[in-house]
C-alpha cells in the first residue's frame, strides 16, 4: 500500500473507533491499527515490538505524526486528568474522498476492529495488544504464556494475563467465523 | 577505579569521568568521533557549527548520570507503584543501583559510536537495506576491542547496547520497564538527554539564543511516573515545578528544527554531499565492516572534496564543486499550506513536472518530517495527583509539527525555473483522484 493509501485507512479506522465510543488517542490508534494489521491482514506494513503499553510501532507513531504535520489529524484536549484525543483535521476528508476504493476494500475489517476495541480503555488495550503479541510469537518456553506476559509487564497480574489471552483466543475465532481471516 | 578526571566543557563546565569510562574514551572508536561533525555541513552556513561528536557523548553521559541520580533519589520516587521499580541506593540492593548508572553512563557515551561521517547527512541513501548508525552502533560496543573493556569492567554490554539504541533500534529485544525507562534517559523523545545535550550544544556553537533552556530546572524535577490514566505502566515525566522548563524544552527543539536543521540551506548541502559520496565512494555505498567504518571520518571525505573540487577528471568533480565553491542548488518551491489543501502531494508533482522540463540532474527533492509522537508524559501535581502533561499545559498543546519539502534547482536555471513554475503551478498541483494511481 502507497504511503497516502495507509493514511486514508488509518484515518478511516479512526472515525469508526470513535463511532464506537471510543475518544481514540494515540494508544488507542495503536493497538487498533496493530490489531487491524496482525489479526486482520491488512498490509499496513508497520514494524510492531511490544513496548509501552502493549504492542507499539515507531512508524506508526511517526506516521500520526506526519499526519498532524500534513493537517490530516490534529489533537483535542480532554478533561483532566487525561491525554488528548485524535481527530480529523481539515484534509482529512479530502484524503478519504480521493482513495474511496482502499477504504471500501478494507471497510468490514476496519469495523470489526472498531466493534471490538471501539469501548475499551488504554489498559485493557494494554492486556489485550499484549496477549495478541504473545499468542502470535509463542516462543516454545515450556513457562504459560500469562506466566510470561506477566514477568515482561509485572503490572498485569497472570489471572488478567490469562483472562486477556482468552479474549484474544475469542476474537480470533470471530474473525475466522465472519471470514475476514484466512 | 574511582579516580575521577575533568573535562572542560563549554555547555556543563565540567565533565567527571572515572578509569572505567576513560577506557571507553580511550578507544579507537570512541577516538573517532572527534572527527564527526555533529551538524555536518550546517558550518557552511553558521561558521560557528564545527563541534564534534566526541563533546556530545561526553555531554550525554554527564547528563545522564545527573538524571539517573534524581530519579532514583528516595525522595523524589512519591508514587508507590515505582518504588520496587527502580534500584535505590537506600536499600540493600545498592550493586544493582550502582551497576545500573555505570551501564547507563556507559550507554550514554557509546550511543553515537556507529555515525557515519558527517553524521546524519547521507546515512539513509548510503548504506545497505536494513542498516543504520545505531546498528553500527550495536555492532562496535559488541566487538572485540570493546568486548575487552566490558569483560574487564565487568559489564554486560548487552546491557549498554540495549539502553544505547533504545527498543526503536534493537529489533528482536524485549525491554523490561526498567530498562524502558533507562533507555528513555539517553534517547526519549520528551526528555532523553541525548536531545537536551544537542540542543544547548547546537545552539550554544551556531550562536542562536532559542535553543537554550533551564536544563538545570527540568533535570531537577524529571520522576518515574505511572501515567495519569487507568494505565499504570510507568515513564519519564516531570514534577509541576518543572513543567515551564520542559515547554521551554519543546520549543527550543521545535525552533531549532525549524531554523536550523530544516534550514533549507543546510538541506541542499546534505544532498550534494550525498551525490558526491555516491560517485566517490566504492560501489557508491559506506562499508558496514567495522574497521573500514572505523577509517572513515569527515576527514578523508574532507580531503577528497577538495580534491575532486579542483580536479575535474576526478568522481564527484561538479558535486564537490557546488559544495567547496558554494554554488549549491537554489530554493524553487517549498510546502505551501493552500497548495496542500489541493494536493496533499503538491511538492513532490512540483518536483516531477520541473524534473521532466528541465532535466533531472537540476532538480532536488527534499522532504522532512518530525519524528516522534506527541508530547504526552505525566505531570505530578502540587497535590500529589498525576495528569497527562497535555492537560496541564496549554503551550504543549499549542507547539506545530515540522514539515518541510523543498524543491530545489540549480543555481545557472533558477530564474527560467520560476517564471515556467509561476505559469504551470496551478495545472501541476491539481489532486489525482485514486483511480489515476492505481493501488
Amino acid at each position: 500500500m502507497k504511503r497516502l493509501q495507509t493514511e486514508a485507512v488509518v484515518l478511516s479506522l479512526l472515525e469508526e473507533m470513535q463511532e464506537h465510543g471510543s475518544w481514540c488517542g494515540e494508544t488507542h490508534l495503536q493497538k487498533a491499527t496493530y490489531f487491524l494489521q496482525e489479526l486482520l491482514e491488512v498490509p499496513l506494513d508497520f514494524d510492531f515490538i511490544l513496548y509501552k503499553h502493549g504492542p507499539f510501532s515507531f512508524d506508526l507513531r511517526d506516521e500520526i505524526t506526519a499526519m498532524r504535520g500534513d493537517f490530516l489529524i490534529k489533537y483535542k484536549n480532554r478533561p483532566y486528568p487525561y491525554g488528548p484525543s485524535l481527530v480529523q483535521d481539515a484534509g482529512g476528508a479530502r484524503l478519504k474522498e480521493r482513495f474511496p476504493k482502499t477504504i471500501g476494500q478494507y471497510s468490514k475489517k476496519v469495523s470489526f476492529v472498531a466493534e471490538i476495541l471501539g469501548d475499551k480503555g488504554v489498559s485493557e488495550l494494554e492486556r489485550l495488544g499484549t496477549a495478541l503479541y504473545f499468542t502470535r510469537h509463542q516462543n516454545g518456553k515450556d513457562e504459560p504464556l500469562n506466566l510470561q506476559m506477566h514477568k515482561l509487564k509485572p503490572h498485569i497480574s497472570p489471572e488478567e494475563a490469562q483472562e486477556a489471552l482468552q479474549q484474544v483466543a475469542d476474537i480470533m475465532e470471530m474473525a475466522e467465523k465472519a471470514k475476514l481471516v484466512q | 577505579m574511582s579516580h575521577q578526571q575533568e573535562i572542560r566543557d563549554p555547555i556543563h563546565n565540567f565533565i567527571r569521568l572515572n578509569a572505567e569510562e576513560r577506557k571507553v574514551l580511550d578507544s579507537v572508536p570512541f577516538q573517532r568521533l572527534r572527527h564527526i561533525h555533529q551538524l555536518a555541513l550546517t558550518y557552511l552556513l553558521y561558521p560557528g557549527a564545527t563541534h564534534k561528536r566526541f563533546e556530545h557523548s561526553l555531554g550525554v553521559m554527564e547528563l545522564a548520570g545527573r538524571v539517573y541520580d534524581v530519579v532514583t533519589d528516595p525522595d523524589n520516587l512519591i508514587d508507590t507503584s515505582v518504588w520496587e521499580l527502580v534500584p535505590r541506593k537506600d536499600r540493600k540492593d545498592d550493586l544493582e543501583y550502582g551497576y545500573w548508572r555505570r551501564v547507563l553512563r556507559m550507554a550514554a557515551l557509546c550511543h553515537d559510536l556507529g555515525h557515519l561521517p558527517f553524521s546524519h547527512a547521507a546515512e539513509r541513501d548510503l548504506l545497505p537495506d536494513g542498516w543504520n548508525h545505531e546498528l553500527l552502533t550495536l555492532e562496535i560496543i559488541r566487538s572485540e576491542e570493546m568486548r575487552e573493556i566490558w569483560d574487564e569492567i565487568k559489564i554486560n554490554p548487552e546491557d549498554v547496547a540495549k539502553l544505547a539504541v533504545g527498543p526503536e533500534n534493537y529489533k528482536g529485544k524485549e525491554y523490561s520497564d526498567l530498562e524502558a525507562i533507562l533507555s528513555e534517559i539517553i534517547v526519549g523523545e520528551a526528555f532523553g538527554v541525548d536531545r537536551i545535550d544537542y540542543l544547548l550544544r547546537d545552539s550554544h556553537h551556531i550562536g542562536v539564543a532559542y535553543g537554550r533552556f533551564d536544563h538545570y530546572r527540568l533535570i531537577d524535577s524529571l520522576r518515574i511516573l505511572p501515567r495519569g490514566d487507568d494505565s499504570q505502566e510507568p515513564g519519564l515525566g516531570v514534577d509541576e515545578g518543572g513543567l515551564h522548563s520542559a515547554e521551554a524544552l519543546i520549543l527550543a527543539r521545535y525552533f531549532m528544527f525549524t531554523q536550523v536543521y530544516c534550514h533549507h540551506v543546510r538541506r541542499i548541502y546534505d544532498i550534494h554531499l550525498k551525490d558526491f559520496l555516491i560517485k566517490w565512494l566504492p560501489e557508491g555505498r559506506f562499508s558496514t565492516e567495522l574497521d573500514e567504518h572505523l577509517a572513515m571520518t569527515d576527514d578523508e571525505i574532507n580531503v577528497a572534496l577538495l580534491r575532486a573540487a579542483n580536479d575535474a577528471r576526478l568522481p564527484g568533480h561538479n558535486e564537490a564543486k557546488r559544495i567547496v565553491r558554494r554554488n549549491h542548488f537554489r530554493l524553487l518551491y517549498q510546502r505551501n499550506p493552500n497548495d496542500l489543501e489541493k494536493n496533499q502531494e503538491a511538492c513532490r508533482a512540483v518536483y516531477e513536472s520541473v524534473s521532466v522540463s528541465f532535466g533531472e540532474d537540476n532538480v532536488r527533492f527534499d522532504s522532512y518530517r518530525q519524528k516522534g509522537g506527541v508530547l504526552d508524559f505525566p505531570v505530578l501535581g502540587r497535590d500529589g495527583r498525576i495528569a497527562s502533561s497535555y492537560n496541564m499545559s496549554k503551550t504543549l498543546a499549542t507547539v506545530p509539527v515540522v514539515a518541510e519539502d523543498y524543491v530545489f534547482i540549480s543555481s545557472e536555471i533558477r530564474e527560467d525555473a520560476k517564471r515556467w513554475l509561476e505559469k504551470n503551478r496551478e495545472r501541476i498541483i491539481a489532486s489525482p483522484r485514486e483511480e489515476d494511481e492505481g493501488s
